[in-house]
């Protein structure tokens, strides 16, 4: 509410009242300008950051995770619904990709 | 024996994978993407002249005339010769190793040696990439300490980006030789 009266009412107005020390007028419309323009090339950053944080195709993140390497292995039990952990890639490929038709 | 046929790149582009066995250990596989062509070639050079003769128009400069030839001169030279791959192709040796060979279009070629010891499994991986989810190809090399580890990836066929039923022929003919090593015994 302060910054609509103050960006509103004319200086000499203020003056009169005997409330001199304020911004310049210019900072009324500059200020919003600022943060729209930060929003926009938030948009973009942030687009920018999360292909910079993909990680590259060589790097073995793509296959493993610290997670994943030191997962435990549970016993096998008849007639339950094996455990869930993350099989290793070799196999996956193997599963998908070899059997013949 | 050699075999060859017809398949697409990730972007479209048709390439044709070549398979020739050696031996029962030895295997060779090429990818051979589309050759220059001169639509693209004369399409870049005018685009390039135009733009120069513009310039020239503008500000009456006879030098950005002769600039934009050499432009195109050496532009030219640099994209044939570090840019543009002609062929990728994998040699699959069963007790020895994989080599992976890139020749330019310039007639450069740089190859990559992996000895077996070092070579784990060769596997399809998908990742993301530029906007997009691909299937590649790579060698994953063993980590000297875990036996389990994967100490590196190395992309293979990364400038001819085969699409997944490229990769799946490219890969059973690798299995066929990898799977041969488990059981012969290892020498040195």
């Amino acid at each position: 509410v302060l910054y609509l009266i103050w960006a509103y009412i004319p200086e000499t107005w203020l003056f009169s009242l005997g409330l001199t020390y304020w911004p310049q007028k210019y900072w009324a419309v500059a200020l919003p300008v600022y943060l729209l323009v930060t929003v926009g090339i938030g948009y973009i950053l942030l687009f920018g950051i999360n292909m910079m944080s993909t990680a590259p195709l060589n790097s073995t993140d793509t296959i493993t995770d610290n997670f994943a390497k030191k997962q435990q292995q549970k016993k096998f039990q008849e007639e339950a619904i094996p455990a869930l952990r993350d099989i290793p890639i070799s196999e996956v490929n193997r599963m998908f990709f070899l059997p013949e038709k | 024996m050699a075999e060859e046929r017809r398949f697409r790149s990730a972007s479209g582009v048709p390439i044709t994978l070549r398979r020739r066995q050696h031996s029962a250990s030895c295997r060779e596989l090429a990818v051979r993407g589309p050759r220059l062509q001169l639509r693209s070639l004369s399409a870049a050079t005018s685009a390039v002249w135009l733009a120069a003769y513009g310039l020239f128009a503008l500000s009456e400069n006879s030098m950005v005339l002769s600039a934009a030839i050499f432009i195109t001169l050496i532009g030219l030279i640099i994209y044939l010769h570090f840019v543009k791959i002609d062929q990728e192709s994998l040699l699959v040796i069963g007790s020895l190793g994989i080599q992976v060979t890139s020749s330019y279009a310039s007639g450069k070629e740089s190859t990559v040696f992996i000895e077996m010891g070092q070579v784990k499994d060769v596997v399809i991986n998908e990742a993301i990439h530029m906007q997009k989810v691909i299937y590649y190809l790579c060698i994953l090399l063993q980590d000297p300490e875990d036996p389990q580890g994967i100490s590196e990836v190395v992309p293979l066929f990364q400038s001819s980006k085969p699409r997944l039923d490229c990769l799946i022929e490219v890969y059973k003919s690798c299995q066929e030789i990898l799977e041969r090593r488990k059981t012969a015994p290892q020498s040195i």
